[in-house]
């Protein structure tokens, strides 16, 4: 369990976090809000690269003030919003190999974990290539990979499908979910309302430091969205204009439509 | 972006550049001259007064921008007392070598913060410097403090990989480096190369000759601001040769 208590954060004289207060556990929670409203920021601090400067977090018992980032990172793995900047070594083996050394694990502890995180993110195969010549989704996927083999209890991620096309975004989705079945509580932050509706099964909405909503999707997409700077998936306006009300994804709508579409034909 | 430039209204903000560009170059040599701390201590908090006066750069506005210095003033003032006997002379040594580190960095950052990008450029131009050797400057001058934002992402990005800088002598420590130092590089030529396509794309270096959509002109105020730093500079130079004020021997002879 994460549990943040009343935590406030100031950049140089700018309070950036104003007074948040949240708990997780093994669930998907997407952190949303507009750019600049502190998401990131909140987000360091669930690893400790960032300490309140009131308040406190806490993860799985242990206060993030009293234990370093390395300590830190067998609980929670932090997913930056750009691989790019954690590749440095000459093959995809040696990059994910890279976090579990840092714990001091023994050679075939190491090379275990390297290929059960390729293996969670689709790359076995990838061992012997050179990280920067990987597309975009791939990148993504080893970044989370990297994370993983350090067998952390929560994964954060940031932005993980902004610029990546439908295909690769979608294998980065489909690692996520797996990882989230597996038993890892994800906190997912990203502008994508329709990839929120998709994967998340709680919400939380922050507007300039202030946590504005916490609740489960269904709510969250009651509210007047456009007051915070974000539009409505498409899918869910279609879904309530067919009076079906409120789905995740196409195929929960064609399942309440009963599978029937237009001209009664049987969708799948 | 963190950027140095603060628009303001102020005289150093309506100095010509290039007034500016050797009043630095002065004002740092200068400092150069000096090693006693009885002379370079009044000299920074001088510089200080000049910016929070005559640039309306605050006070505290310049001692945010000097803080990240402060661990190696801290080293040099820690190291000097260990390798120099007697050692209250290498406190003093100490700390005259980090207040020179702080007035340079001091005048190099009252220059940013008072001159735009296109007056820099414009400034070192017409001192005679190539224009290409112009832009690269003024460029370089302009992605500091992103390249400290982005070290600071990397750092960020290893240490949630258990990576710890702080562990192990100076040759594992070295060896750690290199895992913010290829990203940082990588990072950095793409940007490089990103900018160089944009200036092409735009013509830059099309034609030898290149029109200048801004122009310059030396008033009698910035001719008056010139003979005065001169005029400062070589009182500068009296006070340490003539009178061989401000220099205390390092090396006893
Ligand atoms: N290193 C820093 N130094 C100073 N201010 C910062 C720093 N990092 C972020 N900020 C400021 O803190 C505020 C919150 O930034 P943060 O990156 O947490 O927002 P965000 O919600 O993640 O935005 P985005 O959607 O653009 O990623 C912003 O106003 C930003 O300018
Ligand atoms: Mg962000």
């Amino acid at each position: 369990m994460i549990r943040v208590k009343n935590i406030h954060f100031t950049y140089n004289d700018r309070e950036v976090l104003r007074g948040i207060d949240f708990r997780m556990g093994n669930e998907i929670v997407a952190l949303v809000g507009q750019n600049g409203s502190g998401k990131t920021t909140f987000a360091k601090h669930l690893n400790g690269l960032l300490k309140p400067t009131s308040g406190s977090v806490e993860v799985d018992g242990l206060d993030t003030r009293e234990h370093t980032v390395a300590e830190l990172s067998r609980l929670v793995g932090y997913v930056f919003q750009n691989p790019e900047h954690m590749f440095f070594e000459e093959n995809v083996f040696r990059e994910v190999a890279f976090g579990p050394k840092n714990l001091g694990l023994s050679e075939d502890e190491i090379e275990a974990r390297v290929r059960w995180a390729l293996k969670a993110v689709n790359l076995e195969g990838y061992e012997e290539r050179t990280p920067y010549s990987l597309s975009g989704g791939e990148k993504q996927r080893l970044a989370i990979a990297c994370v993983l083999a350090m067998k952390p209890r929560y994964i954060i991620l940031d932005e993980p499908t902004t610029g990546l096309d439908a295909r690769n975004s979608e294998s980065v989705i489909e690692t996520i979910g797996r990882l989230h079945s597996e038993g890892h509580g994800i906190l997912l932050i990203t502008h994508d309302m329709e990839l929120v509706l998709r994967m998340a099964e709680r919400v939380m909405l922050l507007k300039e430091g202030r946590k504005v909503f916490d609740g489960p999707v269904e709510e969250f997409f009651s509210l007047e969205l456009g007051a915070y700077g974000l539009d409505r998936p498409e899918l869910l306006e279609a879904s309530e204009r067919l009076g079906a009300g409120f789905v995740r994804s196409v195929g929960e709508l064609m399942k309440k439509l009963g599978g029937e579409g237009v001209d009664g034909a049987v969708l799948p | 972006m963190v950027q140095f430039y603060r628009e303001r209204d102020s005289l150093l903000h309506r100095l010509d550049p290039r007034v500016k560009i050797i009043g630095t170059t002065l004002g740092i040599a200068a400092i150069m001259l000096y090693n006693d701390p009885v002379v370079l201590i009044p000299l920074f908090f001088v510089f200080l007064l000049i910016g929070a006066f005559l640039g309306k750069i605050s006070i505290r506005e310049q001692m945010t921008l000097l803080k990240p210095l402060l661990p190696i003033v801290i080293i040099t003032i820690a190291v000097w007392p260990l390798i120099y006997k007697p050692r209250l002379m290498g406190v003093l040594f100490g700390v005259s070598f980090s207040m020179r580190l702080l007035t340079f960095a001091l005048l190099t950052f009252l220059l940013l913060a008072t001159t735009s990008q296109a007056d820099l450029i414009l400034g070192f131009v017409k001192l005679g410097m190539p224009h290409e050797y112009g832009l690269t400057i003024s460029i370089s001058l302009r992605y500091i403090p992103t390249l400290y934002r982005l070290a600071g992402t990397i750092m960020d990005a290893q240490k949630s990989r258990g990576w710890e800088v702080e562990k192990g002598n100076f040759i594992t420590r070295a060896r750690k480096m290199t895992a913010v130092l290829i990203p940082l590089l990588v990072s950095s030529l793409k940007t490089a190369h990103e900018l160089s396509i944009a200036l092409e794309s735009r013509s830059f270096g099309a034609s030898p000759r290149r029109t200048f959509i801004r122009e310059i002109r030396m008033t009698k105020g910035d001719y008056v601001a010139l003979a005065l730093t001169i005029g400062l500079f070589l009182l500068a130079l009296y006070a340490r040769y003539g009178l061989g004020l401000g220099h205390i021997s390092i090396y006893p002879r």
